[in-house]
Parts: structure tokens; C-alpha cells; sequence
């Protein structure tokens, strides 16, 4: 029994993985359409997240994660040049709930942050996307659609944000 | 076993495709662990020594329309998920949701949550085994730009038991106005302004008497029993709240009460219940200042009075406002929120020391500064229940609303400094000051005094590749005495981690447990899919995720996690 589920698992892993190599002459998938909230606490659905038909990058993060702090850190170093060169936006959806999300907009300031901020209080958005852990990254091209997506961070991984975003605008 | 193939099978064909408007996704998540006893850390033989947490996720949208179905395998989980009674096999988890712009209509499970969650939050936290989902319908209308009102109606999940034969539901309304959104011309000067209220029942059967010690006010013939129709049958929660903001300052405010609610965790008094949540904050760039205040007395609410188990079938959330660590050294202290009896505040400072100046240097310098400080609330017995010697049965105490009561729960002073030294290195340092109320919030006897000063230093060995210390100690004369933490991890972008630490109980009172929690770990990372192994000693503790906690007992093992979406 236990070693069909491990076959099962290890299956369902395997497929999960070559899913990802989906080729992309398909309809790439777009941003599930979810109400979040705006930092003042108005209703904000993301289907309107929206950048002029320029690139945008989705960052789902929370205050008490420390390597979405590192990342999000490390993208603020660039991210004045980004917007000069290639027009990005950058939505910052943070997960804090009730008992961090009052601190969400006085940490992203104190950090002097320039990135458009959303609050998912109760994970609505981060089920809706399949996300299971902290920092998830993605990078949506003019028309909406997810080119690219990440989990993790470890240092230096802004450098391929960098090139995704490069290679979209220059096309 | 079947369901797992078949989804896999159907997870293969569809995955991340978008055939026209619709779309089909999902997510899993494996978690194993191979056990070895080791007797000196605690880590005791299990019965079974290979166990895993699994679960899919399946997600079904096209247009308006979507539908989703979770399937988990938790039937040989991992031990601290066993403890909690996490155990099972199953769907318990699907929904069907419709929504345009003026309704949204959901049927199965679904999770929500009324304003700050005071009068409820269904929700989930997977590493603490927290899944709070209602099964039964919401309806949300927008009738207006700016206006929404909420129904719902459900069975809350309690693990895989099923909900057959069930005697419990929950009910809530809720209707919130955004005054900006209505008035452009507020929004347009700057000004927010919300209102919101909710109302909340529960309903549990008392189809039998409540055993315990002592005297009913009324009637003295059978002590030691509550009689079934003293029993509140139906317990309503109100709340309301209110916030306002004006350009960098903002102001949030909720308050609620629970009627009278007889349960084991309040020791089945008949007092009301009540929770005031304010917090206030302003930031401009650079500065940010947000302080926060809580006081929730009697407010446990869950949908049934004989559960204790802490985060089972809870209704609300009352949040632990303190600061959330990640320091490995005092995730043992980590305050839990205690819905019965806190009050305290909290305040952190942020602010960053301007790039290219002498003081901030290149990059800018980045400070946090924190405090918080919790008690639990001011309680006088009331007359009857002196006279008796127990509170059961009677209303229980007097409380006065903002006296701070006599235990200490949880104290912190923090200090954090950020600071990019070169484009190579980059440093942390932190400092903090922890007061841990160990009789209240672990149980065990005494309070925890210590001081933590944490590093963490990173160094950029190219654009790729780069290494990074973390060493904590941690001095403390109570509980298990001092420790030592430190912890390289190299990695490499964006695929590869590995790293190696060691956690020692260097000043623990008992030189036989003087111990060494080691733990070596790689991970590999493609695009959302992370598989990660880690060998090692984890040593008994709490955990913690929000102010919930639950305990984790020491193991020592090889485990193997994967996640990933498609």
C-alpha cells in the first residue's frame, strides 16, 4: 500500500514537473480574477492588474518572510532602471494577515519601496494561483500572460527577472 | 489510490493549458520523513517509520465559473500532524463558485473572513494543520461600487472526521462600505474611510448535560451539573468596524462581543465575551511607524464547547499582534495568541537611513526597531463564584476593560540593522530582548528571560553564486539555558541550495543534555516546482505561524519535501 502511494506520488511529481515544459505555442494562462484589497482597504480585483500593455511583475510576500524581504530588497537596488528602461511595474501582494497587514504599508515605506502594494489577507489570491510557499514571483508580458514564474529566492536570482523582462520588451 | 492516477492522468492532459476562456491548474505538495529513534533529544521509536503529508489541488475556471477539488493523503502523517490528529484520507475540500460584478455565489468549502477576523475567519495553514473551512454556501452581492454584503452558512472541517450526523453549523452576515469609493472626490483629496459590521451564530445541539464542580445559582438540588436547557444552544458574536485613512496615515478599529457562551476553555461561565482591536499607522518613504493594541477576554469561539485542542473548529481569529521572528533561537518563545485573556500593544519602527549619505553609505541603512508587551487581562471572580470556590456555572469574573492583569505574558525589544556594505556583502544584525511567560504559554514553570544577538552576513561570490552565515546566540539562565545557532547555506541562482547548521544547548542546566540539533540541506528549485532534502535533529518545541501555535516533538531523520504548481 505504502509503496503505491510512493509510485503514486512520485507519478504525479514526474507529470507535475513536464507540465511546466508546456509548449508555449498554447494560450498561456492569465491572472485568475480574485478580490484583494488595496492598502486602503478598498476592493481590488486582480484581473485589473495592469501596466499599459508594458510588463509587469507579481510578487507574492509576506513582512515576517525573510528571503521575500531579500528579494523584494534586492529589486528595489534596480528597480528605478527597470522602470526607466523597460516600463515595468512590480505588484507587491502581500499575505500578511489581521495581525501583520496593519504594518504591511509603514514597513514597504520604511524600506523606501516603490512597488504598487496589495494586501491578500486571508490567502484568497495565493490559493487561486497554486502557490504553495513564499516568495512565488511571476512575470506577466503586455497582453496579461504568465511568461514566467518562480518560487525561492537565493541571491543573484534578479539578474534572470532582469533578462525575462529584457527579452520582452525587445521583441 | 485510484484518484490519485486518475487525477494525475488528468492533471497530465490539462495542465496549465488554457483551451479558450477555460483553464485547469493546480498545485501538490509531498512532505516525507524516515524516522531514527534517538532517546537523548526525545525523539522517541514510532510505529511507523517511513510517513508523508500529500495532497493535490485542482482548479477548474472559465470566465466567471470555477470549481476546485483538494485530495489529501494524510493516512501515516508526519508525527506532529498524527499528534494533532491530523490523520485521514480524502476530498475534503471542493467548492463550485460563480461571481460577476454585482453577486458572487459559492457552494461547497469555502474560506472567509469578516473584517480583522474577530467574529470569523475560516482559513487554512497547511505546516500548522490548520484547515478552518466551512462546507455549505456564501453569497457576496456588490450592489453598489463600494458596498458588499456577505452570507454564509456552514459546517466547519474538524481533520477528516466526517460531517455526517453533525449537530453544529455556523451562520454570519457581513456588510462593509468604502466611503472613498462611493465619493471619488474623498479618494481624489487623499481621504479613505470604511465601515463594516458583522454578525455571526453558531449553532451546537445540548442534548445532554454538562458534568461539572459546581453549585448551579438557581438550583442547588444537583451540583456539579449544568442542565441541558441552561445550555445556550444558539451563540452570537457581533462586531464592528471603522477605519480611516489621509494620504500616509491610517486608522483601523474593531470591536466585538460574544453572548453568553458556557465552554470548556472558559472554564463554562456565562460572562459575555469581548475583543477591541485598534491599530494606528503612518509612513511616508524612508519612515514608517505602526502601533497596534489588542485586549480579547473570553473570546474563544469555536463550534463546539467540548473542544480544546488548541486551533481545532475555530470560529474567529484573534490575532497575537507581536512582531513574527525567523530566528531559529526564540521560535520556542514565540508568543501565541491567548483569546481568552490578553491585553497589550505593540509598536514598530521602520526607517531607512538615505542612500549616499555618510550615515546610510552607498546603498542606505535600514532600521527596525520594535516593542511589544502582553499581559493577560484583569480578572475578579465574582461573588458567587468565590462563595463556591469555582467560576462554573456562574458568570464567572468582573473584568475592567483596560486594567492590564497581573501575569506578564510576553515582552520584546528589538532592534534590526540592514545594511548593504559593498555590491558584495550585505549585513544583518539584530538584537532582542525576550521576556516568555513559560507557566502560561507552554505550561511548564517560570518565565524565560533572554537576549538574542543574531547575524546574518551575505556575501555575493558573483552574479550567480553566493554564500551566506547565519549565527544566533541566544543567553538565557531559564528554561534550557543558552544556545548557540550558526548556519551556511551557498547557493546558486535560481536552482540550487545547500547548507549545513548546527543549533547547540551549550548552557543547558543538565550537561547530559548539552546537545547538538544538527541539519544538512540541499534544495533544488525549477520554475515553481522545489524539491528539498534535509537530514538532521529537531529538537521539541512549538511552532509557530501567526500567533497559532502547535507543539512539534523532537525528531531526528532524512526527510524529503516537493511542492510545485502547474
Amino acid at each position: 500500500m505504502k509503496k503505491t502511494l510512493l509510485l503514486a506520488i512520485v507519478m504525479l511529481a514526474c507529470v507535475a514537473i513536464k507540465a511546466q515544459d508546456a509548449p508555449t505555442s498554447q494560450h498561456l494562462a492569465k491572472l485568475p480574477a480574485v478580490d484583494i484589497q488595496t492598502p486602503d482597504g478598498h476592493v481590488f480585483n486582480t484581473k485589473d492588474i495592469q501596466n499599459d500593455g508594458k510588463p509587469i511583475i507579481v510578487s507574492l510576500w509576506a513582512t515576517w518572510c525573510r528571503p521575500c524581504v531579500a528579494e523584494l530588497t534586492a529589486i528595489a537596488d534596480e528597480y528605478e532602471d527597470w522602470v526607466e528602461e523597460l516600463g515595468v511595474k512590480l505588484y507587491a501582494v502581500s499575505i500578511d494577515d489581521a495581525k501583520t497587514s496593519a504594518r504591511v504599508m509603514p514597513f514597504v515605506n520604511g524600506k523606501g519601496w516603490d512597488y504598487t502594494v496589495l494586501l491578500d489577507v486571508n490567502s484568497d489570491f495565493k490559493r487561486a494561483m497554486n502557490v504553495n510557499d513564499v516568495p512565488y514571483m511571476c512575470i506577466l508580458n503586455g497582453n496579461g500572460e504568465i511568461v514566467w514564474q518562480h518560487t525561492s529566492y537565493a541571491p543573484g536570482a534578479e539578474e534572470e527577472v532582469y533578462e525575462v523582462l529584457k527579452s520582452l520588451t525587445s521583441k | 489510490m485510484f484518484v490519485l492516477l486518475l487525477v494525475s492522468a488528468f492533471g497530465t492532459t490539462f495542465a496549465q493549458h488554457q483551451l479558450g476562456n477555460s483553464r485547469i491548474s493546480g498545485d501538490f505538495g509531498f512532505n516525507g520523513m524516515y524516522y531514527i529513534p534517538d532517546s537523548l533529544i526525545g525523539a522517541d521509536k514510532v510505529d511507523s517509520k517511513v510517513r508523508a503529508n500529500a495532497f493535490i489541488n485542482l482548479l477548474y475556471s472559465n470566465g466567471g465559473f470555477s470549481a476546485g477539488v483538494r485530495y489529501e493523503y494524510y493516512q501515516f502523517p508526519l508525527i506532529d500532524f498524527e499528534k494533532i490528529n491530523y490523520k485521514g484520507q480524502g476530498v475534503r475540500y471542493f467548492f463550485a463558485d460563480y461571481k460577476n460584478d454585482f453577486i458572487q455565489v459559492t457552494a461547497g468549502n469555502f474560506y472567509e473572513q469578516f473584517g480583522n477576523g474577530l467574529s470569523l475567519r475560516a482559513y487554512e495553514d497547511r505546516q500548522l494543520g490548520i484547515d478552518n473551512s466551512l462546507l455549505g454556501a456564501r453569497i457576496r452581492i456588490t450592489p453598489y461600487k463600494g458596498i458588499r454584503i456577505t452570507g454564509v452558512w456552514g459546517v466547519e472541517r474538524l481533520n477528516f472526521e466526517s460531517y455526517q450526523g453533525r449537530q453544529d453549523y455556523v451562520r454570519g452576515l457581513d456588510g462593509e462600505v468604502s466611503l472613498g469609493e462611493i465619493i471619488p472626490k474623498m479618494q481624489e483629496k487623499g481621504f479613505t474611510a470604511n465601515i463594516g459590521a458583522s454578525f455571526v451564530s453558531k449553532f451546537e445541539k445540548a442534548d445532554e448535560p454538562i458534568l461539572v464542580m459546581f453549585y448551579p445559582e438557581t438550583d442547588t438540588s444537583a451540583p456539579g451539573v449544568i442542565a441541558t436547557d441552561k445550555i445556550p444552544q444558539n451563540v452570537p458574536v457581533w462586531a464592528a468596524r471603522a477605519s480611516f485613512g489621509y494620504k500616509g496615515f491610517r486608522l483601523d478599529g474593531e470591536y466585538a462581543q460574544k453572548m453568553q457562551d458556557p465552554n470548556v476553555t472558559n472554564d463554562f461561565i456565562y460572562k459575555k465575551g469581548d475583543a477591541l482591536f485598534l491599530s494606528a499607522a503612518y509612513s511616508m518613504k524612508g519612515f514608517g511607524v505602526a502601533a497596534s493594541l489588542i485586549r480579547a477576554d473570553n473570546m474563544d469561539f469555536r463550534t463546539q464547547r467540548m473542544q480544546k485542542t488548541n486551533s481545532l473548529l475555530f470560529i474567529n481569529n484573534i490575532p497575537a499582534i507581536n512582531r513574527q521572528y525567523s530566528y531559529q533561537l526564540i521560535s520556542n518563545y514565540s508568543f501565541a495568541s491567548q483569546p481568552n485573556s490578553q491585553i497589550g500593544a505593540q509598536i514598530q519602527i521602520n526607517y531607512l537611513i538615505p542612500k549616499k549619505t555618510k550615515i546610510g553609505g552607498k546603498y542606505g541603512t535600514n532600521l527596525t526597531f520594535n516593542y511589544s508587551r502582553f499581559h493577560n487581562t484583569d480578572q475578579q471572580p465574582v461573588a458567587l463564584a468565590t462563595e463556591y470556590g469555582t467560576l462554573s456555572g456562574t458568570d464567572g469574573y468582573t473584568s475592567s476593560f483596560f486594567k492590564f492583569g497581573p501575569d506578564l505574558l510576553y515582552q520584546d525589544i528589538g532592534l534590526e540593522i540592514h545594511r548593504r556594505l559593498t555590491k558584495k556583502w550585505e549585513l544583518t544584525l539584530a538584537y532582542n530582548y525576550i521576556t516568555y511567560n513559560l507557566e502560561k504559554l507552554q505550561g511548564h514553570v517560570g518565565m524565560m528571560r533572554g537576549h538574542l544577538v543574531a547575524a546574518d552576513l551575505q556575501w555575493k561570490v558573483n552574479s550567480k553564486h553566493a554564500l551566506r552565515l547565519e549565527a544566533q546566540h541566544l543567553y538565557t539562565k531559564d528554561d534550557k539555558g543558552s544556545w548557540l545557532y550558526g548556519m551556511l547555506e551557498y547557493s546558486i541562482s535560481p536552482r540550487w541550495f545547500i547548507s549545513v547548521g548546527d543549533q547547540f544547548n551549550y548552557g543547558n542546566p543538565d550537561p547530559t543534555y548539552r546537545l547538538h540539533y544538527f541539519n544538512v540541506a540541499g534544495a533544488f528549485i525549477w520554475n515553481t516546482t522545489r524539491i528539498a532534502l534535509n537530514f538532521g535533529k529537531t529538537q521539541e518545541g512549538i511552532l509557530c505561524i501567526g500567533g497559532v501555535c502547535r507543539a512539534v516533538p523532537a525528531s531526528y531523520g532524512v526527510g524529503l519535501s516537493v511542492t510545485t504548481s502547474f
